[in-house]
């Protein structure tokens, strides 16, 4: 029998009473009751009227105002374990995922030694099973040790639970090599992530070739780099595609891009047929390159705020801020809108951070020294609601679409028997009963019946202040830190227990 | 019939010439059923011949058979060899190295200089496809393909049909009609997957090509197989009558242009796709079309675990040589399932076979 605080944060049985639940998986978007039984969904209902508390329940929650939506998914985070553990593990980036609103994440294979063959995607398995507090995916390395001459162990990757294939951080540069790893894959049914980037054309780049590279002195990173790339590698699937009759090609996706170029490519692409697909990030749907040279007004600025007093002296110079050092890097406010675009006409249907923690040694340094990358989990939500919720670009229910079932079809997490490879660390006393059912009927994504119990409240109107020193991330990398935002994640639940609760979830 | 030096069994004067009209066999594809089981059944006379105490018919006494292996080979020079000689033939060998090739004479310069000296058949096996193509189109008397690159290997193809006719009970009739056949590994460089691909098809039996996509591209299946990327599944799916377990040709993947799969390649760009890039590969022991020989193994090597859920009377077919433990378990290679060995012997009857019928019609 669990005791009242295990009660508390991993009720056995859990009614969330009058959320607005939103599951594009299944059509639902209307205010409706929860249950919530032995980690499972038991059913999503029309909100009863009645006013009094309904009985058979260990926890029933007020969610009148939130929205209940299926546990957020981020098809790509970086948690550098192993080998980056200064900067991020499995543990604190699972952390930071669950306060952010996530339930799953999809690892990326750069770390020290790669993610390349079916040993290591054991061992991330292994280490969430043993410290994580969400469930964690790790994506194969596409080519040994991710050096991108030869390809990596993929068909056993894939027997292993890995659920897509990158060489992320690099982009895999060789047409050949591309194109037999397309081939290669098929069989598997796992997606191709590209990190789209032309070696040879970024060569010495820190920032995007414009303007402002051209008044800091920077190397100038062209749009070339990322467009080139995905033009290529759309005309290799084609190959691919055009190789026999009924088969499809794998999927291919294109990770954080970040100019205009590419979302027309991608759009032209989709038109086809192809199955192409791209994400966006938050800091590609809010930020341009001038934060490098201007800093936090500038972020103010772009998220239409008023700049803090006292950031930056006016007289300082070009601030050459290495928080807004990525790759790829910031662009210009014609990108940004027409990744906004892309968004809003269903070109760009995954939105993922790319969460990048870096430890400071790695970021206090000179920008060209500096490493790319930003963290993201723990501020993704309520920039995705300012930057395409409150413009109106997309609905709620579009924008949960783009944070569930569609990176769960990506990854194939939308197939029980992925699904079922990640369980995060137990939680005592609910071992008797959130034990996986076998075999899982739902994959990822939905608030289907019988689904796992992957929920994440959301409170969209909650004003808060981003405060990197509160971050649960091992890493404080972010360019938003002090940025005032509306709307966060207030309750996060994984198979049914709670793995992050936010103080206004007390005494609802 | 009563001594053996007269006769040949089963091959009466004539009887196989209307069915056998070719001066050349430079391939199976397009060779009809009848053709096919013409070979076949002639052969069928031969290997009697091998039993006896003394080896030997005169069919071909007085005739020159000349080996022209402009590729190094073991077991098929020795086999045509030992094929022309129990016809009585003389034998007259010529390799690549050590000769007017080296110096760089043309093949087909060197095919009409050992013709000009008086020779009845040329057995060519050369690397590139479509050599003996070539040789035949300017040469008289008869050419049998040997081996020509990524291209065909017809008397292999004829041997490994008769060996899966001979373990299924179909030696009288060659009818193959509901036998199913799984080539397995490194079709896209395997002139032994195309020639059996050809002539299993011609005689009634279904083909599937199994081997991940790079080695076995789905658009193998305009030869007229089917293709699978999973061996297990197929396994576990029935109705196997034989898997010939094709080795990894790792010399063919790298080294070499991008000429891998012919007309048959990958998508758009044909060729190109298993072929070339040879950049941190170690030649000899690893392939650019897959990671790595573990990964390879596991997929698709023949171990005892998945010979044993093959039906029962499927037989192992492996056309040599083994790469034990990659394509084939040690085990599975010595079972009881395994038809090797028998492929070999066999496969000196047919060569009789192709090497008489060939003359006889060269004759013509």
């Amino acid at each position: 029998m669990p005791d009242a605080q295990t009660a508390h944060h991993a009720p056995r049985s859990l009614l969330i009473r009058a959320a607005r639940a939103i599951d594009p998986a299944t059509g639902t978007d209307r205010i409706s009751d929860i249950a919530v039984r032995d980690g499972l969904i038991e059913s999503v209902s029309p909100a009863s009227a009645s006013k009094t508390a309904p009985s058979g329940f260990d926890r029933v929650i007020n969610a009148e105002g939130l929205i209940c939506s299926p546990g957020l998914i981020d098809p790509h985070v970086h948690l550098r374990e192993p080998g980056g553990e200064d900067a991020e593990t499995i543990e604190t980036g699972t952390a930071a995922a669950v306060a952010g609103g996530f339930t799953a994440v999809c690892c990326m294979p750069n770390t020290s030694p790669a993610i390349d063959d079916d040993a290591m995607v054991e061992f991330v398995y292994t280490r969430t099973e043993q410290t994580a507090h969400c469930r964690v995916y790790p994506v194969g390395a596409a080519t040994r040790g991710r050096k991108g001459d030869e390809l990596a162990e993929l068909a056993l990757m894939a027997r292993a639970g890995a659920v897509g294939f990158s060489d992320d951080g690099d982009c895999l540069a060789s047409p050949a090599l591309m194109l037999r790893a397309l081939t290669y894959i098929q069989p598997t049914g796992l997606a191709f992530m590209q990190h789209c980037q032309e070696p040879s054309l970024t060569r010495g780049s820190a920032m995007h070739a414009g303007s402002v590279a051209a008044r800091l002195g920077l190397g100038g990173w062209p749009r070339l780099a990322e467009e080139l790339i995905v033009e290529r590698d759309i005309r290799l699937l084609k190959a691919v595609a055009g190789g026999g009759k009924g088969e499809a090609p794998p999927g291919y996706h294109v990770q954080h891009l970040s100019c205009a170029g590419s979302v027309d490519l991608i759009r032209k692409a989709r038109a086809a047929g192809l199955p192409v697909s791209a994400e966006a990030s938050p800091h590609h749907l809010t930020l341009t390159h001038e934060c490098v040279e201007r800093a936090e007004p500038a972020v103010a600025e772009a998220l239409g705020q008023a700049a803090q007093a006292g950031t930056a002296p006016a007289s300082a110079g070009p601030r050459y801020w290495t928080l807004a050092k990525m790759n790829p890097p910031l662009r210009e406010r014609s990108d940004v809108r027409a990744i906004l675009e892309g968004v809003a006409d269903g070109t760009i249907t995954i939105l993922a951070t790319d969460h990048a923690p870096h430890t400071p040694e790695r970021k206090h340094v000179e920008f060209e020294h500096a490493a790319f990358g930003i963290t993201g989990l723990e501020t993704a939500l309520a920039l995705y609601i300012k930057s395409l919720i409150e413009p109106g670009v997309i609905d709620w229910p579009r924008l949960i679409e783009l944070l569930t079932i569609n990176p769960a079809r990506l990854c194939r997490l939308d197939r029980p028997t992925l699904a079922a490879m990640s369980e995060p660390k137990p939680i005592p006393g609910t071992s008797a009963w959130a034990a996986t059912p076998q075999p899982l009927k739902h994959g990822l994504g939905t608030l289907a019946p019988s689904a796992w119990a992957d929920l994440t409240l959301i409170d969209p109107n909650l004003e808060w202040t981003v405060d990197a020193a509160t971050h649960a991330s091992r890493s404080r990398n972010t360019p938003y830190h002090g940025v005032r935002l509306t709307g966060r994640a207030i309750g996060t639940l994984v198979g049914g227990v709670f793995r992050y609760r936010h103080d206004s979830l007390e005494g609802r | 019939m009563a001594t053996t030096s007269t006769t040949t069994p089963a091959v009466s004067e004539g009887a196989g010439r209307d069915l056998w009209p070719h001066r050349c066999l430079l391939g199976l594809e397009g060779l009809e059923a009848d053709a096919l089981r013409t070979v076949l059944q002639t052969a069928r006379g031969f290997a009697e011949v091998s039993t006896r105490s003394v080896k030997k018919v005169p069919s071909l006494r007085g005739k020159v058979v000349a080996n022209l292996f402009f590729e190094e080979s073991t077991r098929t020079r020795l086999s045509f060899t030992l094929a022309a000689q129990r016809l009585s033939a003389d034998v007259i060998d010529l390799s690549g190295s050590g000769s007017s090739v080296a110096k760089g004479e043309t093949v087909v310069d060197t095919a009409l200089n050992v013709e000009a000296m008086g020779v009845d058949a040329m057995v060519v096996r050369h690397k590139a496809s479509g050599a003996p193509h070539r040789i035949s189109e300017h040469v008289r008397c008869a050419v049998v393909n040997a081996g020509d690159g990524k291209h065909e290997h017809p008397t292999q193809g004829l041997l490994d049909i008769y060996t899966l006719a001979r373990a299924h009970g179909r030696l009288e009739t060659f009818d193959l009609s509901g036998l199913r056949v799984a080539v397995v590994g490194d079709i896209v460089s395997s002139r032994v997957a195309r020639s059996n691909i050809f002539g299993l098809l011609a005689l009634g039996a279904s083909v599937v090509c199994v081997g991940p996509p790079t080695l076995a591209p789905r658009s193998l299946e305009a030869l007229g197989c089917t293709v699978e990327h999973d061996f297990d599944r197929l396994i576990d799916g029935g109705g196997l009558s034989a898997v010939n377990m094709l080795r990894i040709q790792f010399e063919r993947h790298s080294g070499e242009g991008g000429g891998a799969a012919g007309g048959v390649g990958v998508g758009g760009g044909g060729a190109g796709a298993v072929g070339a890039n040879t950049t941190g590969n170690k030649a000899g022991s690893s392939s650019p079309a897959f990671p790595s020989i573990r990964e390879y193994a596991q997929c698709y090597g023949l171990t005892a675990e998945r010979a044993s859920r093959l039906p029962v009377g499927a037989v192992v077919m492996h056309p040599g040589p083994m790469n034990r433990g990659v394509e084939i378990a040690d085990d599975v290679a010595d079972g009881p399932r395994s038809v090797i060995l028998e492929q070999v012997a066999n496969g000196l009857a047919v060569r009789m076979a192709v090497l008489f019928l060939c003359v006889a019609a060269a004759e013509c």
